[in-house]
């Protein structure tokens, strides 16, 4: 197995476009979930998300979705310093779940209303989720193996845990991999169905959290061989060490109450890394604010960890749960909470529950120096995914 | 490139028009193929779709209220392969789902109920299944399958990518065992969506799934191996999205080949589906990487196109590699063969698969 390091960030969050701005926003701990208004919230009981606040990569022709991913992955082709040649070797896996969605619903509204809307065809052509992947790979010409993975809101660390797999086992030498979400209707209102979101911004590990807040958005890195990076004198954010990838089977939406899959992913990140739990300084957790994820994976932090271990963070108090980009978003935070040492913090909580016996940093960002690092993303049907950082 | 294990297929479960069982059922249809009954979908594009009674016999009945139609496709196959492959789950099993388009028919009825009535109309039951990973989700608890679990979308090869991302970390040692392979259902919009976008297929609905595994593992418990997997590649051809593309030369056939010792395949099973565009683009693609095109076996025009296809194809090619026999399209004779074959698959928007597979 060889080596895999990261040499490209690339984010367009709530905060905007850049991983400048998306590290700005987290370190000051701002929370960035206001008012809906890429769709209508009329009706429902929540009506707040975090929205990127304009979409400024790509043509208005593109799905809002493609044009988040083209703005993320372009920033890190660029921030890697890849060339042509480069590129037309490159890997490239993409997690997404809602593909172009949020114009196929309008298509699909616009059509039971008996009309035809202009554009239809595109929208179809951007409909699933996997159209990512082919308008990246056409529009940066990525021409390496090529591939979309759908493991709902764990999609995004997916793509990361498939991308150095492809490096690790010599298939390629880079890859770009990453996860991206729009806001859509069928989103909003599936969790409003399930009355998973809180109406007011989400307050994860908070004794007295309600649900979710919804967000959109998209992150894309670059992973390639150290060896490589080091031959071409890449700039090396941090090397990806290990993950772990299980799955509960245990329930669609209800993840198991022990937090046993969810702690084997987390070992096996370790063993896959040869770290010792005691090296990692830092756990960005999946931290939804639902009352059962929080509680649970609380729970399988202390089973490998020990309580009070390292400090524990959910940056989805600031940018709401992105979905598919959520995984691929909060490993650049955790990148940058390596590189910066800067922890973010989990800006809403104000009351810890008890039953949380991490320090989960509240309301502001905290300086530490860390070694290792880790990214929990969990999704539903059980799809359980650590990714394990270190400082290089 | 590090040490890879070998991979072996020891169990094979089909759910489609034409074929229902294990792979002695597949290979009883392979001596003697038929094209599936076809039916009118969408604006009348005729397709081949699985009779309700023939799923209804595969599922228990609680599990049926429970599950969308394309959850019981996935699973019924699934347990099929499982249960031909006697491969004990509890000893980790790892799950790979291709699908061209998930579970289409849940997110239209979801989107429905609040065009209909508004917020009062969504169901938290339909929501999970508009995510495409609800077929691995359901599949995962019905065999225990506790180890990677990972939902592939892509057009075309979703089941030859899933047997060959399964086979890759078989091979990495990452698991010592894989269910890999693919399910798509025939839904009206969906056949609509298609003629929109140029796609003219003959489409199909079904399921077919592998058991995978490293040869030391399958040989240690005394399994019976069914065919091998010598080598796997996937890579991408330039083309807009849904779109066919114009280069013709590309290395995934190289380097499963490369994987797999180097040889020339005797014989090809492709991934021609009667999309006119696609088909002659994958012809250019074969011609560029062999040169000299041995027989070539497509099961797209007797089936219909939809994501089990491909791992079925990977199942056709064990049962070819073994009795040495590759189904003519037209249901006339076999073609006599010999030596290891090529699946090969080639998708509107450029992914591409290769896959080598040989006798045990």
């Amino acid at each position: 197995m060889r080596r895999v390091v990261v040499t490209g960030l690339g984010a367009v969050s709530p905060f905007g476009s850049g991983v400048k701005a998306y590290w700005a926003g987290l370190a000051a701990g701002t929370c960035a979930i206001r008012p809906l208004t890429v769709i209508d919230a009329g009706g429902f009981r929540c009506r707040i998300a975090a929205e990127v606040p304009e979409v400024s990569s790509g043509s208005p022709r593109r799905s809002r979705a493609d044009r988040l991913a083209l703005g993320a992955a372009v920033e890190a082709l660029d921030d890697a310093g890849l060339s042509a040649a480069d590129r037309a070797e490159a890997a490239l896996v993409t997690g997404a779940v809602g593909g172009g969605m949020l114009e196929a619903e309008a298509w699909y509204w616009a059509r039971a209303r008996g009309e035809r809307p202009p554009g239809w065809a595109a929208a179809l052509r951007a409909i699933l989720p996997g159209s990512h992947a082919e308008a990246l790979g056409h529009r940066l010409r990525l021409g390496g193996p090529r591939h979309t993975v759908v493991t709902a809101c764990s999609s995004g660390a997916v793509a990361l845990a498939e991308a150095a797999d492809l490096v690790a086992d010599g298939v390629v030498d880079v890859a770009v991999a990453g996860g991206v979400d729009a806001m859509t209707r069928m989103c909003f209102m599936g969790f409003n169905a399930l009355k998973l979101l809180d109406p007011e911004p989400c307050r994860p590990f908070d004794r007295d959290r309600r649900g979710m807040s919804i967000g959109e958005g998209a992150a894309f890195v670059v992973v390639e061989a150290a060896e490589r990076a080091r031959a071409r004198g890449a700039r090396v954010h941090a090397e990806l060490a290990g993950h772990g990838m299980t799955t509960d089977a245990f329930h669609v939406t209800a993840p198991e109450p022990e937090g046993e899959g969810m702690a084997r992913a987390m070992r096996a990140a370790l063993a896959a890394a040869r770290v010792s739990p005691s090296a990692v300084g830092y756990v960005n957790a999946h931290g939804t604010a639902t009352p059962q994820n929080d509680r649970i994976e609380a729970r399988a932090i202390a089973r490998v960890f020990g309580e009070g271990g390292p400090l524990v963070s959910s940056t989805k108090s600031m940018i709401g749960h992105t979905m598919a980009a959520a995984g691929a978003l909060e490993a650049v935070a955790t990148i940058l909470a390596l590189t910066q040492e800067l922890i973010p913090p989990t800006a809403t909580l104000v009351t810890p529950d008890s039953e949380v016996t991490f320090d989960c940093v509240p309301r502001v960002a905290r300086e530490a120096a860390v070694e290792c690092a880790i990214s929990n993303s969990f999704g539903f049907g059980g799809q359980n995914v650590t990714l394990l950082f270190r400082r290089i | 490139m590090v040490d890879r294990k070998t991979v072996v297929v020891t169990g094979v479960g089909v759910v489609n028009a034409a074929v229902v069982g294990a792979s002695p059922a597949l290979g009883a249809w392979l001596a003697q193929p038929r094209a599936a009954a076809r039916v009118a979908v969408g604006h009348g594009r005729p397709a081949a779709r699985l009779p309700e009674a023939t799923l209804a016999a595969l599922i228990d009945p609680n599990e049926a209220r429970r599950l969308s139609r394309v959850c019981q496709l996935t699973i019924a196959a699934a347990r099929l392969a499982v249960a031909e492959s006697g491969v004990d789950p509890g000893r980790g099993l790892g799950l790979v789902v291709g699908s061209e388009l998930g579970d289409f028919t849940s997110t239209i009825a979801f989107a429905d109920g609040f065009l209909a009535r508004g917020a009062a109309g969504l169901s938290a039951l339909l929501f999970p299944n508009t995510v495409m990973n609800t077929m691995a989700a359901t599949t995962a608890i019905a065999v225990a399958a506790r180890e990677l679990s990972l939902t592939l979308n892509v057009p075309t090869v979703a089941g030859e990518l899933a047997v060959a991302r399964g086979a890759a970390a078989v091979a990495g040692g990452r698991v010592d065992a894989v269910l890999a392979g693919g399910v798509d259902e025939l839904d009206p919009l969906v056949a609509e969506m298609l003629d929109a976008l140029g796609d003219d297929a003959v489409r199909g609905e079904g399921a077919t799934f592998l058991v995978l595994e490293s040869e030391g593992a399958a040989r240690a418990r005394g399994a019976t191996v069914l065919g091998r997997i010598d080598g796997a590649a996937w890579r991408s051809l330039p083309a807009r999205p849904w779109g066919v593309g114009r280069r013709a030369t590309s290395r995934a056939v190289d380097e499963a080949r490369a994987r797999a010792g180097g040889g020339a395949p005797g014989w090809i099973y492709a991934s021609a589906t009667g999309d006119a565009e696609r088909d002659a683009w994958e012809a250019r693609v074969l011609a560029a990487a062999l040169g000299a095109v041995p027989p070539v076996a497509s099961l797209g025009g007797l089936l219909g196109q939809h994501g089990g296809l491909g791992a079925l194809r990977v199942a056709a090619a064990a049962w070819t590699a073994r009795s040495g026999l590759l189904p003519a399209a037209a249901g006339g004779a076999h073609a006599r063969v010999s030596g290891p074959g090529l699946v090969h698959g080639l998708a509107r928007g450029g992914g591409h698969v290769a896959l080598m597979v040989s006798a045990p």
